[in-house]
């Protein structure tokens, strides 16, 4: 099993990768090109795991050539690889974004909502039930620098799973018309 | 009123109309997208890039790329 | 299913009008600071401060306390006349080139493989490209370099970057290599080429500046300004001459963090060792093989053949062949065996200026192999010009002011 690490740029992406892996940790150059990212592996049940760190991005469309790979890495996956989408629970849309391009590919997806306690600084409320509910995968606070939630984490990596995108459609009512706030 | 995004004042704010030529994609992913309030937080002399802020989160674009934006102002 | 950009967004919108509540957030002196650090009115004083204060910690930690402090006094007082005096076979060629020279009083001037050899990279190189590392991963992981990014982004601009290209820039002032890797973040082929080809000629790394202010501390200051112009102005003349596009400045400008132990103490550990396992083995092997080459007369052959274009072109003594063939595998190196051939303050100068924009280091030179042939070569060919115009340039500006 193989667990890949995605979101945005300082979401604290490296911070989590930090707390999932233990020391064995390699600097890797993807095949082709100078663009590197940091592998590591962590044990579930006497499971290895390989923890990828993939170099942030902000869509799945990419504009240089550390997106590019970050997309690529994305797309070779064979089977048995989940995606992890660190969001930054502050900025919790712009998250969003990046984590729906990525169930509309038919990943397997759960999502970390990091830096909590920022978001809560911010008064800013998130219903983590709510959000389970609608997406129907595991969704996590987590505070990475200080290791809040990532035990969590762990636990619910094998609920990971594909989201039918036309389903939460349905839940929230569809998406035609405008609804600006 | 509508503006280009260059156009808008310091701590001025608006509401994105539209993204011209292709743009949109690429601003997508920095929260920019249409119906979204923006402010403009500063811009650097000498046709240098506008800093904005959108959700909370400030993006930092070029000159031309902000020239796409057309955003509607109050008064 | 694949939604369009807008369809997406509308989606987004629902679940968050479902999920998230945004309460009153009334802004704290952290953001206030973020925010004014990149308007130009404050931003870039706070960022002419910055760079000058990593200059100052950089040449006082590496330079004044670890290397004259401490590593001078132990390589030249200590291990230089114990392997002097103990490595056996005094002049035989084994000793010339283990040790060097046996009357040498520093471990710049001996430029044997045990001692210069050493000295260079773990007395003067080390310390400065780990303050080097140090600093920088203190700024990254602080979340100050997209301000920077944004506030340089003007004149980046002039020269067909934009203001993210400081990035590979300032890394490129560390080491090249890992510099050519960070060229990724520039978004076109030309962009990466100029950036590359800027970085390879104009920006000494860390283990040079080390080097250069342990033994031109006077005129260091002028060897950089002469090249920072020359950066820019041959930038200016690659942006007009390669067809491309140059897209914009499109970044994110993150709130400031406070830096995590463990990610500062693991990148910096990771950048230092990999410089460590990059210069050391091109360190060692380049002693010996400029000693080597010594011995076979090799240099001076060198020296002879190409001294009418190193005498009457670039003004410099003949012996500078040394040096610039030590500069192809490490620049450290081929600086700290400048400063054993007796010239003039501005022949040193030029000699200095011609090790920095001549070759990139052979580590260097591999890494950009791996981006692509073609880019290489056309790298290559920018250099050469440059080596010729550029350097024969400030023999005529030494000319001209009367003391070339």
């Amino acid at each position: 099993m193989k667990v890949l690490l995605m979101g945005h740029p300082n979401v604290g992406k490296s911070a989590v990768f930090n707390r999932l892996t233990g020391a064995n940790v390699i600097e890797s150059n993807y095949p082709g090109t100078t663009v590197d990212y940091t592998k590591g592996y962590m044990r579930i049940k006497g499971e290895d795991i390989t923890v990828v760190d993939v170099p942030g991005t902000f869509s799945l469309e990419p504009k240089d050539k550390a997106e590019e790979v970050a997309v690529k890495m994305l797309e070779e996956e064979e089977e048995g690889t989940v995606v992890i989408c660190v969001i930054d629970s502050s900025k919790i849309e712009r998250g969003l974004y990046l984590a729906l391009e990525i169930m509309e590919r038919g990943y397997p997806v759960m999502l970390a909502l990091n830096m909590w306690d920022v978001a809560e600084d911010k008064n800013i409320d998130i219903d983590v039930e709510k959000l389970r509910k609608i997406f129907g995968i595991p969704v996590i606070p987590t505070v990475a620098i200080s290791g809040e939630g990532i035990g969590e984490l762990v636990k619910k990596i094998k609920e990971t799973r594909p989201v039918e995108v036309d389903k939460i459609i349905k839940k929230v009512g569809g998406i035609d018309g405008t609804n600006r706030r | 009123m509508e503006k280009k995004l260059p156009e808008m004042r310091y701590e001025e704010k608006g509401v994105v109309k539209m993204i011209e030529g292709g743009f949109r994609e690429r601003v997508a992913g920095m929260g920019i997208r249409i119906g979204k309030e923006i402010k403009m937080l500063t811009k650097q002399p000498m046709k240098g890039p506008v800093v904005v802020v959108v959700d909370d989160a400030r993006t930092s674009l070029g000159l031309r790329i902000a020239e796409k934006i057309i955003v509607e102002v109050s008064k | 299913m694949e939604l369009t950009v807008d369809k997406r967004w509308n989606l987004i919108e629902r679940i968050s009008k479902e999920t998230v509540t945004f309460g009153r957030y009334r802004h704290t002196l952290k953001d206030a600071i973020g925010e004014l650090t990149v308007k130009p009115l404050m931003g870039i004083p706070v960022a002419i401060a910055v760079l000058y204060g990593f200059w100052s910690v950089f040449c006082s930690f590496a330079g004044t306390l670890c290397t004259d402090g401490f590593l001078v006094k132990l390589f030249d007082a200590r291990w230089l006349p114990w392997i002097q005096a103990n490595f056996p076979g005094k002049g035989s060629w084994l000793y010339y080139i283990l040790v060097g020279d046996p009357l040498a009083d520093n471990c710049f001037e001996a430029f044997g493989v045990l001692t210069s050899g050493l000295f260079v990279p773990f007395g003067v190189v080390l310390p400065a490209v780990f303050i080097f590392y140090l600093m920088l991963t203190l700024l990254e992981d602080i979340g100050y370099m997209p301000r920077l990014a944004v506030l340089i982004d003007t004149v980046l601009h002039k020269i067909g970057l934009h203001g993210y290209a400081i990035v590979p820039t300032i890394l490129s002032l560390g080491c090249n290599v890992p510099a050519v890797t960070a060229t990724r973040i520039l978004e076109t082929k030309k962009q990466r080429f100029i950036m590359m080809t800027l970085l390879a000629i104009f920006i000494p790394c860390g283990a040079q500046l080390g080097i250069m202010q342990e033994v031109i501390p006077d005129t260091m200051g002028l060897v950089l300004l002469y090249l920072l112009i020359g950066y820019f102005i041959f930038g200016f003349v690659l942006n007009k001459a390669i067809p491309g596009r140059c897209p914009e400045i499109l970044i994110d400008v993150p709130s400031y963090q406070m830096p995590t132990r463990r990610n500062v103490e693991r990148k910096v550990w990771m950048r230092t060792s990999g410089f460590l396992k990059t210069a050391v083995p091109f360190v060692l092997l380049g002693c010996l093989v400029v000693n080597v080459l010594y011995l076979a007369g090799v240099i001076s052959w060198l020296g002879d053949v190409f001294s009418p274009i190193f005498i009457s072109w670039f003004g410099v003594p003949k012996a500078t062949v040394g040096p610039l063939i030590a500069a192809f595998l490490r620049k450290d190196l081929a600086v700290a065996q400048l400063s054993a051939i007796e010239m003039t303050k501005y022949q040193m100068i030029t000699s200095v200026v011609l090790v920095s924009i001549y070759f990139p280091c052979v580590a260097t030179f591999v890494m950009m192999l791996k981006e692509g042939w073609r880019e290489l070569l056309g790298s290559l060919g920018v250099l050469v010009a440059v080596v010729f115009l550029y350097g024969g340039l400030l023999h005529l500006i030494w000319t001209l002011m009367g003391v070339g």
